[in-house]
């Protein structure tokens, strides 16, 4: 990993104090008058999405660790998952959101949490930056020993330099997009390093009105209770 | 009263302001220790586990080492991943992750524990 990067996710690791703390001031305002209770309530939010993605980052220095156990995980259930948590984060903003299942397979071989983490960032970013009125979609389908997950992204188009970047299977660091203001790229870094550790593969497809995002796992013929 | 042990002064003073009951905060174990020696024994205590000087396991150690403060209910406030399990023995009756703990959380335990 090289020093520029390392000095990144050791901020990252730095940051995870103080937006605890961000996060338990919005608390304490808890019982303040109506007007103010939707200030408080996206005040925790926006910092539960920040704590979540320095806790990602944080993970990415573990990942040289190899501690991270690859398993039969059940797709469904983490998709399920991140839209629950999404829905809760994002309260009014999240819009529509189309999730479909299209596997017949269940399971894939991969790590549960980061796994999580790719699928939430995908998911994320396509919600922050689609247009209102265009629904976000999620779909889950399988093609010989493998399960797509697909997320379709409305937003602005996918600048050409991180496009091949993502074609190669390879984003080596964080980096700012022109055409989507306030992003660092720090979702699909994150997203590339994990798919990375769980041999899976990221891609893009460019469409007219946006972009899809996806990760193909392998299979597991592993019996399935879900 | 209730021990709040944390070197982070303001979220300390966050868990303060969610438990009615009379708490004493303290930035660091050797404090508390000082104040139990001095025969204030609290009804559970609060306690981060990354500390300046003596950490949250020594704090821990010190307090199962004397009859008096042996049983006291603690419950842990920390980032780490930590299994509760593995510190049944040391009178640890909860976990709270920093980023994810509500103050619902707070006030369950002292509901369970301080009374």
């Amino acid at each position: 990993m090289n020093e520029e990067v390392d000095g990144i996710l050791l901020v990252a690791h730095e940051l995870k104090a103080p937006l605890a703390v961000m996060r338990q001031l919005a608390f304490v305002f808890e019982g303040a008058g109506a007007k103010d209770e939707h200030v408080r309530a996206e005040m925790i939010r926006v910092s539960e999405r920040a704590i979540r993605q320095v806790n990602d980052l944080a993970r990415v220095r573990r990942l040289e660790d190899g501690l991270f156990t690859m398993e039969p995980v059940a797709v469904r259930e983490v998709c399920d998952a991140v839209s629950h948590e999404l829905s809760y984060l994002l309260g009014n903003d999240l819009g529509s959101l189309d999730v479909k299942y299209k596997n017949k397979s269940r399971l894939v071989i991969a790590n549960r949490d980061l796994l999580y983490s790719v699928v939430y960032n995908f998911l994320l970013n396509a919600i922050h930056y689609s247009d209102d009125k265009m629904k976000t979609k999620m779909i889950v389908s399988d093609k010989h020993d493998k399960v797509k997950i697909v997320v379709r992204d409305y937003g602005p188009a996918l600048p050409i330099d991180i496009w091949r970047k993502i074609k190669s299977g390879r984003v080596d660091k964080p980096t700012s997009m022109a055409m989507r203001p306030g992003s660092s790229g720090v979702g699909l870094y994150i997203a590339s390093k994990f798919s990375e550790y769980m041999n899976a593969n990221i891609g893009v497809v460019r469409h007219r009105d946006g972009t899809s995002f996806y990760i193909e796992l392998m299979m597991s013929n592993q019996a399935s209770l879900f | 009263m209730i021990f709040v042990i944390d070197d982070d002064r303001i979220m300390a003073k966050c868990i303060v302001s969610y438990v009615r009951e009379e708490t004493l905060v303290f930035a660091n174990a050797i404090d508390a220790m000082d104040k139990i020696a001095e025969g204030i024994i609290p009804k559970m205590i609060f306690l981060d586990i990354l500390l300046d000087g003596p950490d949250g396991f020594t704090f821990l150690n010190e307090l199962v080492s004397y009859n008096d403060t042996a049983k006291i209910p603690v419950v842990i406030v920390t980032s780490l991943d930590i299994n509760k399990n593995s510190l049944a023995t040391y009178g640890v009756v909860g976990m709270l992750n920093k980023e994810i703990m509500r103050p619902e959380d707070i006030r369950g335990y002292v509901e369970q524990y301080s009374k």
